[in-house]
Protein backbone atom coordinates (compact mmCIF):
# COMPACT_ATOMS: atom_id res chain seq x y z
CA UNK A 1 0.00 0.00 0.00
CA UNK A 2 1.29 2.99 -0.98
CA UNK A 3 0.42 5.62 1.95
CA UNK A 4 2.71 8.28 0.94
CA UNK A 5 1.02 9.27 -1.93
CA UNK A 6 -0.78 12.09 -0.07
CA UNK A 7 1.78 14.33 1.45
CA UNK A 8 0.29 14.81 5.02
CA UNK A 9 1.29 17.51 7.10
CA UNK A 10 2.98 16.02 10.11
CA UNK A 11 1.50 16.54 13.27
CA UNK A 12 3.33 17.56 16.46
CA UNK A 13 3.27 13.88 17.00
CA UNK A 14 6.59 13.94 19.54
CA UNK A 15 4.46 16.08 22.09
CA UNK A 16 1.11 13.15 22.08
CA UNK A 17 2.89 9.85 21.25
CA UNK A 18 3.83 8.34 24.30
CA UNK A 19 5.70 4.69 24.89
CA UNK A 20 4.49 2.34 28.19
CA UNK A 21 4.74 -1.21 29.12
CA UNK A 22 1.97 -3.71 27.62
CA UNK A 23 -0.87 -4.69 29.10
CA UNK A 24 -3.15 -7.59 29.08
CA UNK A 25 -6.26 -5.37 28.52
CA UNK A 26 -4.34 -3.92 25.16
CA UNK A 27 -5.05 -7.15 23.86
CA UNK A 28 -7.81 -5.94 21.47
CA UNK A 29 -5.91 -2.53 20.26
CA UNK A 30 -3.00 -5.10 19.16
CA UNK A 31 -5.89 -6.80 17.00
CA UNK A 32 -6.43 -4.13 15.47
CA UNK A 33 -2.64 -3.92 14.00
CA UNK A 34 -1.84 -7.33 14.49
CA UNK A 35 -4.74 -8.76 11.91
CA UNK A 36 -4.16 -6.26 9.52
CA UNK A 37 -2.18 -8.00 6.36
CA UNK A 38 -1.18 -4.45 4.72
CA UNK A 39 0.42 -3.80 8.42
CA UNK A 40 1.96 -7.10 8.66
CA UNK A 41 3.61 -7.39 4.85
CA UNK A 42 6.33 -6.67 5.26
CA UNK A 43 6.77 -8.43 8.58
CA UNK A 44 8.03 -11.67 9.41
CA UNK A 45 4.89 -12.49 10.87
CA UNK A 46 1.63 -12.14 10.59
CA UNK A 47 -1.09 -11.28 10.26
CA UNK A 48 -2.79 -12.94 13.35
CA UNK A 49 -6.18 -14.47 12.63
CA UNK A 50 -7.15 -15.86 15.84
CA UNK A 51 -7.07 -14.01 19.20
CA UNK A 52 -5.54 -16.63 21.18
CA UNK A 53 -2.90 -16.75 19.56
CA UNK A 54 -2.37 -12.78 19.69
CA UNK A 55 -2.88 -13.32 23.63
CA UNK A 56 -0.15 -16.23 23.80
CA UNK A 57 1.97 -14.01 22.27
CA UNK A 58 1.54 -10.81 24.46
CA UNK A 59 1.56 -13.05 27.37
CA UNK A 60 4.03 -15.10 26.81
CA UNK A 61 6.80 -12.95 24.79
CA UNK A 62 5.30 -9.49 25.31
CA UNK A 63 4.72 -8.99 28.84
CA UNK A 64 8.30 -11.03 29.72
CA UNK A 65 10.38 -9.00 27.23
CA UNK A 66 13.23 -7.04 28.13
CA UNK A 67 11.98 -3.28 26.41
CA UNK A 68 8.19 -3.69 24.18
CA UNK A 69 6.13 -1.06 24.64
CA UNK A 70 2.90 0.16 23.47
CA UNK A 71 2.93 3.58 21.19
CA UNK A 72 0.20 5.46 22.47
CA UNK A 73 -1.26 8.71 20.67
CA UNK A 74 -3.23 10.60 23.38
CA UNK A 75 -4.92 7.49 25.39
CA UNK A 76 -5.18 5.21 22.49
CA UNK A 77 -2.59 2.42 21.93
CA UNK A 78 -1.85 3.08 18.06
CA UNK A 79 1.20 0.76 17.86
CA UNK A 80 4.23 -1.10 19.12
CA UNK A 81 7.99 -0.80 19.23
CA UNK A 82 10.18 -3.29 20.65
CA UNK A 83 14.16 -3.24 21.06
CA UNK A 84 15.04 -6.84 21.90
CA UNK A 85 18.75 -7.73 22.59
CA UNK A 86 21.01 -10.20 20.15
CA UNK A 87 23.60 -12.50 21.50
CA UNK A 88 26.29 -9.58 20.85
CA UNK A 89 25.10 -7.51 24.26
CA UNK A 90 26.20 -4.41 22.51
CA UNK A 91 23.56 -4.69 19.85
CA UNK A 92 19.81 -4.85 19.67
CA UNK A 93 17.35 -4.58 17.13
CA UNK A 94 14.06 -2.49 16.81
CA UNK A 95 11.03 -2.93 15.37
CA UNK A 96 8.02 -1.08 15.19
CA UNK A 97 4.57 -1.62 14.03
CA UNK A 98 1.47 0.70 14.12
CA UNK A 99 -1.96 0.37 13.02
CA UNK A 100 -2.86 1.72 9.47
CA UNK A 101 -5.30 4.20 10.40
CA UNK A 102 -2.25 6.26 12.15
CA UNK A 103 0.36 5.90 9.21
CA UNK A 104 0.88 8.99 7.57
CA UNK A 105 0.78 11.20 10.59
CA UNK A 106 4.39 10.78 12.17
CA UNK A 107 4.11 8.53 14.62
CA UNK A 108 6.30 6.13 13.18
CA UNK A 109 8.70 8.89 13.43
CA UNK A 110 8.12 9.58 16.91
CA UNK A 111 7.89 6.36 18.65
CA UNK A 112 11.66 5.55 17.89
CA UNK A 113 12.36 8.73 18.68
CA UNK A 114 10.90 8.02 22.08
CA UNK A 115 12.68 4.32 21.58
CA UNK A 116 16.30 5.48 21.34
CA UNK A 117 16.20 8.16 23.88
CA UNK A 118 15.41 5.90 26.39
CA UNK A 119 16.55 2.15 25.38
CA UNK A 120 20.21 2.83 26.26
CA UNK A 121 19.55 3.54 30.16
CA UNK A 122 17.29 0.49 30.04
CA UNK A 123 19.18 -2.02 28.69
CA UNK A 124 22.70 -2.79 30.14
CA UNK A 125 25.63 -2.99 27.69
CA UNK A 126 23.40 -2.04 24.30
CA UNK A 127 25.54 0.50 22.41
CA UNK A 128 23.57 -0.06 19.33
CA UNK A 129 19.85 -0.23 18.31
CA UNK A 130 19.54 -1.32 14.40
CA UNK A 131 16.85 -1.99 12.67
CA UNK A 132 16.18 -4.30 9.36
CA UNK A 133 13.65 -2.58 6.34
CA UNK A 134 12.33 -4.36 3.55
CA UNK A 135 13.95 -2.35 0.38
CA UNK A 136 10.51 -1.69 -0.65
CA UNK A 137 9.05 -0.15 2.37
CA UNK A 138 9.92 3.28 1.45
CA UNK A 139 7.62 5.14 3.88
CA UNK A 140 9.11 2.86 7.40
CA UNK A 141 12.75 4.03 5.94
CA UNK A 142 11.80 7.62 6.09
CA UNK A 143 10.41 7.26 9.40
CA UNK A 144 13.86 6.11 10.67
CA UNK A 145 15.85 8.44 8.97
CA UNK A 146 13.85 11.52 10.38
CA UNK A 147 14.24 9.52 13.50
CA UNK A 148 17.82 10.12 13.25
CA UNK A 149 18.77 6.74 12.11
CA UNK A 150 21.90 6.30 10.25
CA UNK A 151 21.47 3.94 6.56
CA UNK A 152 24.32 1.86 6.60
CA UNK A 153 23.86 -0.44 3.90
CA UNK A 154 21.75 -2.71 1.61
CA UNK A 155 22.18 -6.17 2.74
CA UNK A 156 21.45 -8.30 0.11
CA UNK A 157 18.72 -11.62 0.15
CA UNK A 158 18.93 -11.42 3.73
CA UNK A 159 16.08 -12.57 5.32
CA UNK A 160 12.53 -14.66 3.98
CA UNK A 161 9.70 -12.36 4.44
CA UNK A 162 5.92 -13.86 3.44
CA UNK A 163 7.71 -17.04 1.43
CA UNK A 164 10.33 -14.36 -0.57
CA UNK A 165 13.80 -13.90 0.09
CA UNK A 166 14.29 -10.16 0.35
CA UNK A 167 16.99 -7.59 0.34
CA UNK A 168 16.83 -5.69 3.68
CA UNK A 169 18.22 -2.50 4.54
CA UNK A 170 19.58 -2.05 7.68
CA UNK A 171 19.82 1.14 9.97
CA UNK A 172 21.25 2.12 13.37
CA UNK A 173 21.26 4.36 15.75
CA UNK A 174 24.58 4.43 18.31
CA UNK A 175 24.09 5.60 22.16
CA UNK A 176 26.61 8.04 21.19
CA UNK A 177 24.63 9.56 18.32
CA UNK A 178 22.55 13.13 18.62
CA UNK A 179 18.87 12.41 19.63
CA UNK A 180 16.86 14.43 17.21
CA UNK A 181 14.28 17.00 18.76
CA UNK B 1 46.82 -11.15 9.29
CA UNK B 2 49.95 -10.21 7.37
CA UNK B 3 49.54 -6.35 6.37
CA UNK B 4 51.94 -6.71 3.32
CA UNK B 5 50.30 -7.10 0.05
CA UNK B 6 52.72 -10.16 -1.47
CA UNK B 7 51.46 -12.12 -2.93
CA UNK B 8 52.76 -15.18 -5.43
CA UNK B 9 52.67 -15.17 -8.96
CA UNK B 10 51.45 -18.35 -9.37
CA UNK B 11 47.87 -18.66 -8.15
CA UNK B 12 48.05 -21.20 -4.75
CA UNK B 13 45.82 -24.00 -5.23
CA UNK B 14 44.16 -25.51 -2.29
CA UNK B 15 42.15 -28.32 -1.24
CA UNK B 16 38.90 -28.44 1.34
CA UNK B 17 38.70 -31.78 3.29
CA UNK B 18 36.75 -33.14 6.65
CA UNK B 19 38.77 -32.51 9.77
CA UNK B 20 40.23 -35.80 11.19
CA UNK B 21 41.10 -36.32 15.11
CA UNK B 22 44.48 -36.60 13.52
CA UNK B 23 44.68 -33.12 12.61
CA UNK B 24 45.09 -32.05 15.93
CA UNK B 25 49.13 -31.39 15.97
CA UNK B 26 48.09 -29.48 13.06
CA UNK B 27 45.85 -27.56 14.37
CA UNK B 28 47.87 -26.43 16.91
CA UNK B 29 49.98 -24.27 14.88
CA UNK B 30 47.35 -21.81 14.43
CA UNK B 31 45.67 -22.87 17.52
CA UNK B 32 47.66 -21.77 19.81
CA UNK B 33 49.49 -18.77 17.94
CA UNK B 34 48.15 -15.63 20.16
CA UNK B 35 48.82 -13.13 16.97
CA UNK B 36 46.32 -15.71 15.54
CA UNK B 37 44.17 -15.54 18.09
CA UNK B 38 44.03 -12.39 17.58
CA UNK B 39 42.02 -11.69 15.26
CA UNK B 40 39.50 -14.25 16.47
CA UNK B 41 37.07 -14.55 18.71
CA UNK B 42 38.54 -17.13 20.60
CA UNK B 43 41.99 -17.53 23.24
CA UNK B 44 45.00 -19.50 21.89
CA UNK B 45 44.61 -22.92 22.97
CA UNK B 46 47.23 -23.92 25.90
CA UNK B 47 46.92 -27.80 25.29
CA UNK B 48 46.14 -30.41 22.70
CA UNK B 49 43.53 -32.00 25.05
CA UNK B 50 41.64 -28.57 24.94
CA UNK B 51 42.02 -28.76 21.40
CA UNK B 52 40.71 -32.29 20.60
CA UNK B 53 37.76 -31.51 22.60
CA UNK B 54 36.90 -28.69 20.19
CA UNK B 55 37.58 -31.02 17.11
CA UNK B 56 35.62 -33.58 19.05
CA UNK B 57 32.20 -31.42 20.15
CA UNK B 58 32.41 -28.22 17.40
CA UNK B 59 34.65 -29.33 14.45
CA UNK B 60 33.69 -33.12 13.54
CA UNK B 61 29.77 -32.97 14.23
CA UNK B 62 29.43 -28.92 12.68
CA UNK B 63 27.32 -28.66 9.32
CA UNK B 64 29.91 -27.18 7.19
CA UNK B 65 33.97 -27.09 8.96
CA UNK B 66 36.71 -27.59 6.33
CA UNK B 67 40.52 -27.56 6.75
CA UNK B 68 43.21 -25.90 4.22
CA UNK B 69 45.62 -28.66 2.92
CA UNK B 70 47.99 -27.17 0.24
CA UNK B 71 47.50 -28.89 -3.42
CA UNK B 72 49.00 -31.68 -3.03
CA UNK B 73 49.71 -32.13 1.01
CA UNK B 74 47.26 -33.53 3.50
CA UNK B 75 48.48 -31.33 6.57
CA UNK B 76 45.98 -28.87 7.16
CA UNK B 77 47.39 -24.97 7.13
CA UNK B 78 44.20 -23.73 8.47
CA UNK B 79 40.69 -23.90 8.57
CA UNK B 80 37.11 -22.24 7.14
CA UNK B 81 33.58 -22.66 8.18
CA UNK B 82 30.09 -21.86 7.53
CA UNK B 83 28.54 -20.80 11.20
CA UNK B 84 24.91 -21.66 10.64
CA UNK B 85 21.95 -18.65 11.23
CA UNK B 86 18.80 -18.36 12.58
CA UNK B 87 18.05 -18.33 8.89
CA UNK B 88 19.27 -21.30 6.64
CA UNK B 89 19.45 -19.13 3.47
CA UNK B 90 21.88 -17.09 5.71
CA UNK B 91 25.51 -18.43 6.94
CA UNK B 92 28.30 -16.59 7.99
CA UNK B 93 32.14 -17.69 6.66
CA UNK B 94 34.69 -17.67 8.89
CA UNK B 95 38.54 -18.61 8.33
CA UNK B 96 42.15 -18.97 10.08
CA UNK B 97 44.97 -19.53 8.65
CA UNK B 98 49.19 -20.80 10.10
CA UNK B 99 51.00 -17.60 10.25
CA UNK B 100 53.61 -19.32 8.60
CA UNK B 101 51.01 -19.06 5.26
CA UNK B 102 49.91 -15.44 5.19
CA UNK B 103 50.45 -13.33 3.12
CA UNK B 104 50.84 -16.19 -0.04
CA UNK B 105 46.93 -15.73 -1.34
CA UNK B 106 46.61 -19.09 0.78
CA UNK B 107 43.29 -17.69 2.90
CA UNK B 108 41.94 -16.11 -0.45
CA UNK B 109 42.01 -19.59 -2.49
CA UNK B 110 40.50 -21.27 0.05
CA UNK B 111 37.64 -18.27 0.55
CA UNK B 112 37.02 -18.88 -3.15
CA UNK B 113 36.94 -22.65 -3.12
CA UNK B 114 34.54 -22.67 -0.24
CA UNK B 115 32.20 -20.53 -2.36
CA UNK B 116 32.62 -23.03 -5.68
CA UNK B 117 31.13 -25.59 -3.18
CA UNK B 118 29.07 -24.47 -0.39
CA UNK B 119 25.84 -23.38 -2.00
CA UNK B 120 25.94 -27.11 -3.43
CA UNK B 121 26.61 -28.55 -0.38
CA UNK B 122 24.72 -26.71 1.98
CA UNK B 123 21.00 -26.68 1.64
CA UNK B 124 18.49 -23.85 0.94
CA UNK B 125 21.68 -21.60 1.46
CA UNK B 126 21.33 -18.29 -0.52
CA UNK B 127 23.34 -15.94 1.12
CA UNK B 128 26.81 -16.46 3.08
CA UNK B 129 28.19 -13.05 4.87
CA UNK B 130 31.56 -12.13 6.65
CA UNK B 131 32.10 -9.77 8.87
CA UNK B 132 35.60 -8.43 9.41
CA UNK B 133 37.34 -6.29 11.76
CA UNK B 134 37.55 -2.60 10.21
CA UNK B 135 41.10 -3.05 11.49
CA UNK B 136 41.64 -5.73 9.57
CA UNK B 137 42.32 -4.55 6.17
CA UNK B 138 43.93 -7.55 4.97
CA UNK B 139 41.27 -9.85 5.85
CA UNK B 140 38.85 -7.73 4.28
CA UNK B 141 41.42 -7.74 0.97
CA UNK B 142 40.82 -11.62 0.80
CA UNK B 143 37.01 -11.20 0.78
CA UNK B 144 37.31 -8.66 -1.93
CA UNK B 145 39.62 -10.63 -4.63
CA UNK B 146 36.96 -13.86 -3.46
CA UNK B 147 34.28 -11.51 -5.28
CA UNK B 148 32.45 -11.17 -1.78
CA UNK B 149 30.68 -7.29 -2.13
CA UNK B 150 31.40 -4.57 0.82
CA UNK B 151 27.84 -4.24 1.95
CA UNK B 152 28.96 -1.89 4.92
CA UNK B 153 30.42 -0.61 8.14
CA UNK B 154 28.17 -1.65 10.75
CA UNK B 155 28.89 0.48 13.99
CA UNK B 156 29.07 -0.74 17.31
CA UNK B 157 28.44 -4.11 15.94
CA UNK B 158 29.83 -6.96 18.08
CA UNK B 159 31.31 -8.00 21.08
CA UNK B 160 34.97 -9.34 20.37
CA UNK B 161 37.20 -10.04 23.66
CA UNK B 162 35.44 -7.32 25.99
CA UNK B 163 35.76 -4.36 23.43
CA UNK B 164 32.41 -3.24 21.21
CA UNK B 165 33.84 -3.22 17.79
CA UNK B 166 32.66 -1.46 14.23
CA UNK B 167 32.68 -4.38 11.44
CA UNK B 168 33.03 -4.73 7.53
CA UNK B 169 30.16 -6.91 6.38
CA UNK B 170 30.65 -8.89 3.31
CA UNK B 171 28.20 -10.81 0.97
CA UNK B 172 28.29 -13.34 -1.56
CA UNK B 173 25.09 -14.29 -2.95
CA UNK B 174 24.54 -17.55 -4.73
CA UNK B 175 23.82 -15.99 -8.15
CA UNK B 176 27.27 -13.79 -7.83
CA UNK B 177 29.56 -14.46 -10.02
CA UNK B 178 32.20 -17.02 -9.00
CA UNK B 179 36.10 -15.33 -9.33
CA UNK B 180 38.50 -18.01 -10.68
Amino acid sequence: MDHDVLPMPESTSMDTVTLRPFVLADLDAMMAWASDPVVTAFMTWGPYTSRDALLAFLRDTVLPHPWFRAVCLGGAVVGAVSVTPTDDRCRAELCVVLARAHWGKGVATAAPKRAVAAVFGDLDGVERVEALVDVDNAASQRALEKAGFTREAVLRSYCVVKGRLRDMVMYSFISTDPLVK
Amino acid sequence: MDQSNKESPRAVEVTLRRFELSDVDAMMAWASDPQVAACCRWDPYESTEQLLEFLRNTVLPHPWYRAICLAGENRPVGAVALRPTGDPRRAELGYVLARAHWGKGVATAAVKRAVATVFDEVEKLERIEALVDVANPASQRVLEKAGFTREAVLRKYTVVKGAVKDMVMFSFINTDPLVE
